[in-house]
């Protein structure tokens, strides 16, 4: 194995290792994939609220009624803004299930708990009034949504450690035998639930004391800014592609162990666009959760389609065009592990450094283009990652040609960076085929141990 | 026989499946073969007799080795160049190996 291979070995895999086990990271992006199907459903009716067609505005008034656009709103607001709630109550599912506790009544503590953190007050604007004034009595949808996101993780993992530990020192109220389980597990949920809310609302009265108010603001302030500025620069960004693709060099799942950490930034920066796009406002964020999976990971993590493309129409070894068959249509769904393992691209010194550095090219390039205007920005849309590139831009943007556009930029960027280090690896390839070279062993041997 | 395959999202296995699939037709022995995500394999595992996992989610092997133990399932990492390659023939054989041992 050469030195690169043993340093990327020994360094990044008990990092991976140890995030990916990490229990409560898990739990956080586990949970938040529960919203995930909504907020697609929520897209689809965000684009048709905001269709680019001339003339696209008046057909739909003239059959729908002048109000048609905020009617279209409705199903938007009932997915997006219950983004925390369902997380909150996802991530507390999620961990409770790793602890091996019941994970429906943790999901449900803590689902009160959030409730209990938030203020239920709403602002409201009488008509004629020109300044809203606050009402009592409703839950305020925007801190059930991306706002509320990091309230809602503190307290479903805040609030299912509770539980668990009640359950586990087995501190729980028993019912005889011959009650039913169902029965028997809601009294179980007794002790440990009335534990959780009784502290959060303590914590919820300790902090109305002080100038915060609410327990929304204290991590607004202390947590969400600071995340919010590493996850919205270049600078953390970059860094946070470069530990994606450092995983991927070693074969394991970047994304998604980093998801853990990136996905409610990400995820906030989504809907904050999402408000602006509704509202006709300008977009603030460019580092959304789309900006990579439309942008960046064309073809998948990598940027892989490029290579794929290559394979197909200029490949000379056998081995090379059978894979780019094999991996064109999974490709442009943006799925790629036949070529992270086929290829494979996993602890291969030479494909490696094109496999890293294109994506953090593209972060560079897409960023410029965005922050200069000259490309829109993600408009809070959320594109299934498996849509094919081209048409997953122009969506993703609401609709822009530029989206589009940069996509294709993109994957020419991809190519140039891509095609030397193909060729170098086609032309070994060949060789070996043709009997003019020793075969190589392509794959680390301890990786085939496990077959025979 | 009933082979579970989990990775990130159950996209990628899924792929495996229908080769494994058409390589288990050539075969006389019933098979029965899906995919699904890592965070939904506590739902399925109880109909699965063994449990394979893709190189790229390796990470959740010790926690599922663990659920496997409890469960009396085989659970291993299917090899990568297999899993590259979507190499159905030589998976069902390593899955049916398991089972076996």
């Amino acid at each position: 194995m050469s030195k690169f291979n043993s340093m990327l070995e020994s360094k990044v895999m008990p990092i991976a290792g140890k995030m990916a086990g990490q229990r409560h990271l898990q739990a956080l992006r586990d949970g938040i994939v529960l919203t995930m199907p909504l907020i697609i459903i929520g897209s689809v009716f965000l684009i048709l609220s905001n269709l680019p067609i001339p003339g696209y505005n008046d057909f739909m008034a003239g059959i729908f009624g002048k109000e048609w656009a905020t009617k279209m709103a409705y199903p938007v607001g009932a997915t997006f803004d219950i983004m925390a709630l369902l997380a909150c109550f996802g991530i507390a599912y999620r961990l409770a299930e790793k602890y091996g506790v019941d994970a429906l009544s943790a999901g449900a503590i803590s689902l009160a708990a959030f409730l209990l953190a938030t203020p239920y007050k709403v602002s409201f604007l009488p008509s004629g009034a020109k300044e809203a004034i606050l009402v009592d009595g409703g839950i305020p949808t925007a801190l059930m949504g991306s706002k509320g996101l990091f309230v809602a993780m503190i307290v479903a993992i805040l609030s299912t450690e509770i539980y668990r530990w009640f359950i586990q020192k087995d501190i729980v109220i028993k019912m005889p035998d011959g009650v039913p389980p169902a029965v028997g597990k809601s009294f179980a949920a007794l002790i440990p639930g009335f534990t959780v809310i009784a502290f959060i609302w303590i914590l919820r009265l300790l902090v109305e004391q002080t100038h915060f108010g609410s327990l929304h603001n204290i991590v607004g302030e202390l947590l969400g800014k600071p995340l919010g500025v590493l996850g919205g620069s270049l600078g953390g960004t970059l860094v946070a592609e470069l530990v994606i693709m450092l995983m991927w060099s070693c074969g394991l799942h970047g994304a998604n162990i980093v998801g853990g950490i990136m996905a409610p930034i990400w995820y906030g920066a989504m809907d904050e666009n999402r408000i602006a796009f509704a509202n006709h406002e300008a977009l603030p964020n460019i580092f959304t959760q789309q900006f990579f999976d439309i942008w960046i990971n064309i073809g998948g993590s990598g940027a892989t389609l490029a290579l794929v493309v290559a394979m197909i129409l200029k490949a000379r070894s056998q081995q090379m065009k059978q894979l780019g068959k094999l991996g064109i249509g999974p490709a442009l769904f943006n799925i790629n592990e036949p070529i992270i393992f086929g290829l494979p691209m996993v602890m291969n010194p030479m494909m490696l450094i094109p496999f890293i550095i294109t994506p953090l090219v593209t972060v560079v390039a897409t960023y410029i283009a965005m922050s200069t205007g000259l490309v829109a920005k993600p408009a809070g849309i959320a594109v299934p990652w498996t849509m094919p590139p081209i048409i997953s831009g122009y969506l993703a943007t609401g609709g822009k040609l530029s989206g589009a556009v940069m996509q294709a930029i993109n994957i020419g960027i991809s190519v140039c960076i891509y095609y030397p280090f193909f060729r170098m690896w086609d032309k070994q390839k060949f060789a070996e085929e043709n009997g003019t070279q020793p075969t190589v062993e392509e794959v680390p041997s301890d990786t085939q141990k496990d077959i025979v | 026989m009933n082979i579970l395959l989990c990775c990130a999202a159950g996209m990628s296995t899924s792929l495996l499946v229908t080769k494994m699939e058409k390589s288990a037709q050539e075969q006389s022995t019933e098979y029965k073969i899906w995919a699904v995500p890592g965070d939904s394999v506590r739902n399925h595992i109880d109909q699965a007799d063994v449990l394979l996992l893709g190189p790229q989610v390796r990470y959740l092997l010790p926690q599922f080795k663990k659920l496997g133990e409890e469960k009396g399932v085989p659970v291993d990492v299917i090899n990568p160049v297999h899993y590259g390659t979507c190499n159905g023939e030589q998976v069902l054989k390593f899955a049916v190996q398991l089972v076996s041992k």
